[in-house]
């Protein structure tokens, strides 16, 4: 103890001071962590024989990009208690990034197929890469919005991230001998994006995916540690205390501006490294379309939020990989040959479309039954269990 | 360190909330800011921690001015407060409120706190030890755990002041902590109020309705009505004041007035 304070306090302290039991470090976690390398190393090369349905595979290391996007989501929409409603906005930034960053790097490494010991140049890079792209847009946001509340925060996330969509989706070249402004170049650059079509790797080749399941499981796990030890941060007790009070907040010294901002800059580079990691993993779709980062895209993660319980880590967790499975669930019952031929005799009939409706089902039966969603702000596996204070020992 | 306020002006559009106040409030003193209802003393405390930009005239603590400085950093700068409505964080437990009044205090930030640097545990044990100390202090310890706002109505107060005291605080602004207190509990607030000032070694300002409590504490008083300074002095002084009187008992004419003006709801002390 070194501050002087705490003299003061415990020469003010009558009664004799009782220790508190000082928290012990976890010891648990270097030996979890091997545990979990070792099994994304071998699932890296064995999942293919283990799982031979790739669109089985794709789901799961989708499910595990999806846990990121809600956790990451969740530091926003849970832990601060704000409402962004355009997350995909920033999964897309990073999608882009990482796309076009994996496709030029491929090509400098002499291209062929991307192998397991060049990833670790290639996604490292890619994924810091649409961090920081991620990272700075949200702080470009963040910054002027978070001075907004709920619903106008909202509408402005909701902006920006259609924004961002219809940018990509619409940029034109204009004619290579045009003189043009720096707009005239940005427009030709955005438009190699390729537009309404997607992305589709230089030359057309199809984004590298280089992204396999040893990065996208070990990054969710690592991830979600980090997103864990935010939570039960100083830094997230702070952001919490703003949730409930801001003015009690700034009286006590937490200036709310600058936490919501971080918090926001955080939400933004996690969903960064979601998108980028979904645009390079493997046995995913070689291109990076726009139309995947819509606002079902930013619905799709508050829903995981808002179902896994908001504030809590392994909450979100949960809502991510419970939304992965009902969107591929339902494309699934789309193929089976009822559906199909129900399909004859009414053209309209989309599951896929009947997905919202079944969301919002969902939804209200959860607000009617579990308001707080499925586990509130708690956490699986918490080491210290609400404790109902000590027994009262007086004498 | 003192806190000196001089000339000080508020307007919400064209009300005058506070109109030229000036005060000083001198090191280890503890000081009274009374007045009735809606003369602008709880707006004089969110001009002092600056919820509240003040229009006009200075407010300095020590050598610092305050008027460019935000809310958070004031409370960095050592004056802490307590709310007339409790705020507390409510989903928070107890001792998570006073962990995050020290926030601002840790080496160890949120970087250190993902990699679990030694740092962390260092500061996050000296902090709980602090607050457990805190907690002892006023006799919250044993609900340490629980959520703040399981508390009965008199241990949140207790609670807020805690809170307010893991800051370090210079100076306290406590506004209006006897609500809703009774005679005897009052009477303990009083005792608490001078051994907090005795113990920390800091300045006490303090906005009561309630007089037993006012008059029996403080040993500078400053009088508010209608935004506007009406008396300063010792509480014999003040009680002696004629405008005080009149502020707080209202003059014979105004009631017979209000009752005429078929408004008897009429705010007491309000002049037609």
């Amino acid at each position: 103890m070194t501050s002087d304070t705490t003299d003061r306090t415990s020469e003010a302290a009558a009664k004799p001071a009782k220790k508190p039991a000082p928290r012990r470090r976890s010891s648990k976690l270097p030996l979890v962590g091997l545990g979990v390398l070792v099994v994304v190393l071998l699932l890296d090369f064995f999942l293919k024989a283990i799982i031979p349905d790739s669109s089985i595979r794709q789901l799961l290391m989708l499910a595990a990009c999806n846990v990121l996007v809600a956790l990451s989501l969740n530091v926003i929409n849970g832990m601060a208690g704000q409402f962004s409603i355009g997350h995909a906005g920033f999964i897309g930034i990073g999608g882009y990034t990482s796309a076009v960053m994996a496709s030029h790097l491929h090509v400098s490494l002499g291209g062929g197929e991307p192998t397991f010991a060049r990833s670790f140049i290639v996604v490292p890079l890619c994924l810091m890469a649409s961090a920081g792209m991620a990272g700075l847009f949200g702080f470009l946001v963040g910054l002027p919005s978070l001075r907004l509340k709920g619903d106008y925060l909202a509408i402005v996330t909701l902006g920006f991230a259609e924004i961002f969509r219809l940018v990509i989706a619409t940029a034109q070249a204009s004619d290579a001998n045009a003189k043009g402004g720096v707009l005239t170049k940005i427009g030709s650059a955005l438009s190699s994006l390729g537009g309404q079509n997607g992305y589709q790797g230089i030359a057309n080749q199809g984004v590298p995916l280089y992204a396999g399941p040893f990065w996208v499981f070990g990054l969710a796990f690592v991830l979600g540690v980090v997103a864990w030890r935010i939570k039960f941060s100083g830094w997230g007790r702070a952001l919490r205390a703003l949730r409930e009070d801001e003015i009690a907040g700034a009286a006590v010294g937490v200036d709310p501006t600058r936490y919501k901002v971080t918090s926001f800059v955080i939400a933004a580079v996690g969903a960064g490294i979601a998108g980028g990691l979904m645009a390079i993993m493997r046995d995913g779709t070689p291109t990076v379309n726009p139309d995947n980062y819509n606002f079902a895209a930013s619905f799709d993660a508050i829903t995981m939020v808002i179902l896994g319980g908001s504030g809590s880590v392994t909450g979100s967790a949960i809502g991510g990989v419970f939304i992965t499975f009902t969107i591929k669930a339902i494309e699934l019952l789309q193929n089976t040959s009822v559906v199909q031929d129900l399909r004859r005799s009414f053209e309209g009939l989309d599951l896929n479309a009947l997905r919202m409706i079944i969301y919002a089902m969902v939804l209200v039966a959860l607000m009617i039954l579990r308001p707080e969603g499925l586990l509130g702000e708690r956490e699986l596996f918490q080491k210290r269990a609400p404790v109902k204070g000590p027994a009262k020992g007086k004498a | 360190m003192d806190l000196v306020l001089s000339h000080v002006s508020k307007n919400f559009g064209g009300l005058r909330a506070v109109g030229d106040v000036g005060f000083t409030v001198k090191k280890n003193t503890i000081f009274g800011l009374i007045g009735p209802n809606g003369a602008g003393k709880t707006t004089v405390f969110n001009l002092i921690t600056g919820v509240y930009k003040h229009d006009e005239g200075t407010i300095r603590f020590g050598d610092q001015d305050l008027a460019p400085l935000k809310p958070a950093q004031i409370a960095r700068v050592g004056i802490a407060r307590t709310f007339q409505n409790i705020r507390l964080f409510s989903q928070l437990t107890v001792i998570e409120n006073l962990l995050v009044a020290c926030e601002l205090q840790k080496r160890a930030h949120l970087a250190a706190a993902i990699f679990r640097l030694p740092v962390h545990y260092e500061d996050e044990e000296a902090m709980n030890e602090r607050a457990m100390e805190l907690l002892r202090v006023f006799d919250l310890e044993d609900v340490a755990e629980e959520p703040s706002t399981s508390l009965p109505y008199g241990n949140q107060r207790r609670l807020e002041i805690a809170r307010a005291m893991m800051l370090k605080p210079k100076l306290l602004l406590l506004d209006e902590p006897a609500a809703g207190m009774n005679y005897g509990e009052a009477e303990g607030l009083k005792t608490q109020i001078r051994w907090l000032r005795d113990t920390f070694d800091l300045s006490v300002v303090l906005v009561e309705h309630n007089m037993q409590v006012v008059m029996g504490v403080c040993e500078d008083i400053h009088v508010l009505d209608h935004g506007e300074t009406i008396a300063h002095g010792s509480p014999e002084e003040v009680r002696q004041h004629p405008k005080v009187l009149a502020a707080y008992l209202g003059e014979d004419d105004s009631e017979v007035d209000a009752r005429k003006d078929g408004a008897p709801f009429r705010a007491e002390g309000k002049n037609a």
